[in-house]
């Protein structure tokens, strides 16, 4: 497990190792940690928007002792045949997977954008800013990973988070799936369903994303 | 645990402790100390004030000071309320809050960088990194509006545009927008006399 400090001594450092500054984006676990919802993660989950980014953090990572590993025994075969599947590397129980543009079929929407929940820079020498997602985000992401505790995860944010923006996450399962990720809507259903067996959640929500579902299928057969 | 944390969540005194859960004063007390040493609760006040203990159901980490931090701490009576939580781990100065706030292009954080100008003590770090960011020319309009105001440390002069250098910059009073700061530098100015007073 990596608590918080070893994170921020690992970012420091990865920062001293950086050619250049790099901007990533927290999700997963790591974010978890930053809104203080959990004290420690198995792995380090970090987006960034392009190949130049994770390339650069890869060579600074590979100057502290981190070697590649597979993600095999970690994602469930169908997420692996994804070409956007993470570079992951590992030095000893730390692991990092890395991801470039997209989180499989998932892309950074605007919406994640501009509605970051914070931001965290490491300067030392060059600057690694890492930003964060909103907690509606990183359920949202939980949700379509698709791993083991994930859901524990989730149910977590959503216990530990009062103002939970129900909205927020199924409107970010809307717009994946408008734009390209076609197991958005069903993945985001699932979770709900399950969800709906532990807390309170309205029935509008998966209704709409029936809406959405019956829209692009009548757009399609049209 | 979770579930005395729901039950107790917001702003809390010992006595209003005791009340929700029903509880002696020293219990109380006992139970508040335990959740500040895993971090749900922080405290403040004391002494003449009572004392307030704020209790959440996720853990307050303990906060590294970023832009907002820094553009609060020089602004009395002009208070930015933070879009999102920025902190920096390593070294931040009022040189680095300036650039960081003119790349979030909002109105309120470019006036709150004016009272900055007067803590700038690394000219040259500044130009280099506006200059790397492309913004100098910002910063530059900045100054020369936080100057009509007021008390500002002097930009060394080999940072000023040599052209139109001696202009008599009070030529901008009860005219929109600074626009003889707006044209020396190159930059359209967001904001106007009124706003700055406000600040």
């Amino acid at each position: 497990m990596t608590s918080l400090n070893d994170q921020e001594t690992l970012f420091t450092l990865i920062a001293k190792n950086l050619p250049t500054d790099v901007t990533c984006w927290a999700f997963g676990g790591t974010a978890m940690m930053y809104l203080g919802f959990k004290e420690g993660t198995k792995d380090i989950d970090l987006l960034f928007e392009d190949e130049t980014g994770r390339n650069a953090f890869i060579e600074a990572i590979k100057n502290l002792g981190f070697a590649e590993t597979s993600p095999v025994t970690i994602y469930v075969p169908e997420k692996l045949k994804d070409k956007t599947k993470p570079l992951m590397f590992k030095r000893g129980d730390t692991r990092l997977d890395l991801f470039a543009t997209k989180v499989f079929r998932t892309t950074l929407s605007a919406a994640m954008k501009e509605g970051k929940g914070a931001v965290h820079e490491y300067r030392n020498g060059q600057t690694l800013k890492v930003a964060v997602v909103r907690s509606e985000h990183i359920a949202y992401l939980k949700g379509i990973t698709g791993r083991d505790k994930d859901f524990d995860d989730i149910r977590t944010i959503i216990i530990k988070e009062k103002d939970f923006d129900w909205d927020v996450f199924v409107d970010e399962a809307v717009w994946q799936h408008a734009h390209g990720d076609t197991w958005a809507l069903l993945d985001t259903e699932r979770t709900l369903r399950d969800l709906q067996e532990h807390v309170f959640i309205e029935e509008k929500y998966l209704k709409r994303l029936y809406a959405a579902q019956g829209a692009r299928a009548g757009r399609a057969g049209r | 645990m979770m579930d005395v944390v729901q039950r107790i969540e917001g702003l809390q005194t010992v006595a209003t402790v005791q009340e929700a859960l029903e509880l002696k004063r020293q219990s109380a007390i006992n139970l508040l100390s335990r959740l500040r040493k895993e971090g749900y609760v922080t405290s403040n006040g004391g002494g003449k004030q009572p004392r307030l203990y704020k209790v959440t159901r996720y853990r307050q980490l303990p906060r590294h000071k970023g832009m907002f931090d820094l553009l609060n701490k020089h602004n009395p009576r002009f208070k930015l309320a933070a879009w999102y939580d920025h902190q920096v781990h390593g070294r931040y100065t009022e040189e680095d809050a300036i650039l960081d706030a003119i790349d979030t292009e909002s109105i309120r954080a470019l006036l709150a960088t004016l009272r900055l100008f007067n803590h700038v003590t690394d000219w040259p770090r500044l130009d280099w990194e506006a200059k790397r960011r492309g913004t100098w020319n910002r910063v530059g309009a900045l100054y020369d509006v936080a100057r009509l105001f007021f008390r500002v440390r002097r930009m060394p002069r080999r940072y000023i545009p040599k052209e139109r250098e001696q202009q008599a910059l009070n030529a901008h009073i009860n005219r929109k927008n600074f626009p003889v700061i707006g044209q020396k530098w190159n930059v359209d100015i967001p904001f106007n006399e009124k706003d700055v007073a406000s600040i």
